[in-house]
């Protein structure tokens, strides 16, 4: 990877990021809305394997974890730990598919919101599941899989072009 | 690369991997508690994404605007539609309101008017239509004979006179102005220096405003003056203002004065109406006691009250000495 295209990544992520946090709030429904950046994650992760996955998740979420001022290292550690297990089923998968990134936009974001969830019960917040759930969880699943499929497409045109020679 | 050292490089990951996720887990923990910050990192990943997320939300901002702005072209419609709609509902609601206000004015002035003449007995009604013919004026009542109607009855506002009713039927009756030419009032001028006495006919050649002729040349008859029913003929009862003279002409004759009138009611908004139904004399003013010397009040009730009493004992003192003096003729015999 040539220094321009590595620039070139970060400010797509960055771009994207912003895109998540400044245009998206117009269409949240109670404050939920789509996370890009999981999206992005999962879906470098089922491109690339375990190894860039881990390591993307973990860049991505301490990103946000630092512009977002949340508990610092949370996002990170549950991307983190995302990009690995995606980036790892998918060693066995055909990675020019569409269909099953969408589908697992689900299953990755239900599981970090139990992470999420674990994290902050383990550091002693109580909260209600099923209604946290029931408010939370089910539009956000909504708005990924909405999202999956053209972030997935924006990451696949992204990955050919970094692997492009030129 | 070997097998071994294959596997070497994937335990290596592992335990990296391993490693990171537990550094992790810790800074989580540490930096939940406030033992761990990063705030230059953090002011530093602000101060990179801030050019990202300044344009980014600018763009959305527009977009924002141009959606909403299209939202608001496409529900514009619906919305004028809905506004419309409300409009006329309100249109209808304002008129009404005006109506019961209107009514409730008019009411309120006849209601005030029956309780101040007490001399009439009276019957409300409305006016529910209006003969359109020129050379006459007639109006419709909603009363009739059922309410205690009859003919020949005056018509009254709190005004002053509208006419007379000229036919009676069950439950409505034809009232006969004193704009038309057909009818007649004895009247007279109010002014206690006056009291010339005429008859109020309408006059065709002005429906608005009827004449009072048969006036004597003579007479101190003015403008401004106030003219009264006489009660003479029986139809319409004494004192019912009937209009204002406005105009004072000769008689074509040469011996009396015609006085044009301005009816005291104004039958162009005429809406409700009494009939009276009876008459009598107005109760005379009770009584009002006289102004006292200040110093020398009494109190007339406690007076009539002593005189009363007085008067008793005097009679009972006579009753006494009449049984005396026919005990003691009864002891002499």
């Amino acid at each position: 990877m040539t220094m321009r295209k590595f620039v070139l990544t970060i400010c797509g992520i960055l771009a994207l990021y912003a895109l998540q946090t400044s245009i998206l709030p117009l269409i949240a429904y109670h404050g939920v809305t789509a996370d890009l950046m999981l999206l992005f994650v999962a879906s470098t992760a089922f491109l690339r394997g375990a190894r860039i996955g881990a390591f993307v998740g973990f860049c991505v979420g301490l990103m946000e974890d630092l512009a977002s001022g949340t508990f610092l290292g949370m996002n990170a550690l549950s991307r983190l730990l995302l990009g690995y297990a995606v980036g790892s089923g998918s060693a066995s998968v055909f990675k020019d598919q569409m269909v099953l990134p969408v589908f697992s936009s689900i299953f990755v974001t239900a599981a970090n919101y139990f992470i999420l969830a674990v994290l902050m019960v383990l550091l002693g917040y109580r909260f209600s599941l099923l209604g946290h759930v029931q408010y939370t969880l089910l539009p956000m699943l909504v708005y990924q899989f909405l999202f999956a499929y053209p972030v997935h497409r924006m990451v696949c045109r992204g990955d050919k072009w970094l692997r492009a020679k030129r | 690369m070997s097998r071994y050292g294959r596997e070497r490089n994937a335990k290596r990951k592992t335990w990296a991997l391993l490693f990171v996720i537990v550094s992790l887990f810790c800074i989580v923990f540490f930096a939940a508690r406030g033992r761990f910050q990063a705030p230059v990192m953090g002011r530093a990943a602000t101060l990179m994404l801030a050019p990202f997320q300044g344009a980014i939300s600018w763009v959305g901002s527009q977009v924002n605007y141009v959606v909403t702005s299209v939202w608001d072209i496409a529900t514009v419609h619906q919305q004028n539609k809905m506004l419309r709609s409300e409009v006329e509902q309100l249109r209808v609601q304002n008129v009404e309101a005006k109506e019961f206000a209107s009514e409730n004015q008019r009411l309120r002035a006849l209601l005030g008017y029956k309780q101040q003449a007490t001399q009439f007995d009276l019957v409300a009604a409305r006016v529910i239509a209006r003969e359109s013919a020129t050379w006459s004026s007639m109006i419709t009542i909603n009363r009739g004979t059922s309410d205690g109607i009859a003919a020949d009855m005056a018509v009254v506002t709190e005004r002053g006179l509208v006419g007379r009713v000229s036919e009676a039927g069950p439950t409505s009756s034809k009232v006969q102005l004193i704009l038309d030419p057909r009818s007649s009032v004895g009247t007279l001028v109010q002014r206690a220096e006056s009291r010339v006495t005429g008859i109020v006919e309408g006059d065709p050649a002005n429906p608005t405003m009827p004449d009072m002729v048969n006036i004597p040349k003579t007479s101190d008859v003015v403008e401004g003056d106030v003219i009264v029913t006489s009660g003479f003929g029986g139809v319409y009862p004494k004192g019912i203002v009937v209009g204002i003279v406005s105009a004072i002409r000769n008689d074509p004759g040469g011996l009396l004065k015609i006085a044009a009138l301005e009816p005291a009611v104004d039958f162009q908004k005429l809406e409700d109406v009494m009939v009276i139904t009876a008459s009598r004399e107005a109760p005379p003013e009770p009584l009002k006691p006289p102004v006292q010397t200040p110093g020398t009040e009494t109190d007339p009730e406690k007076e009539a009250a002593e005189m009363q009493a007085a008067a008793q004992a005097a009679d009972e003192a006579t009753a006494s000495a009449a049984a005396d003096v026919t005990n003691a003729g009864g002891a002499s015999q």
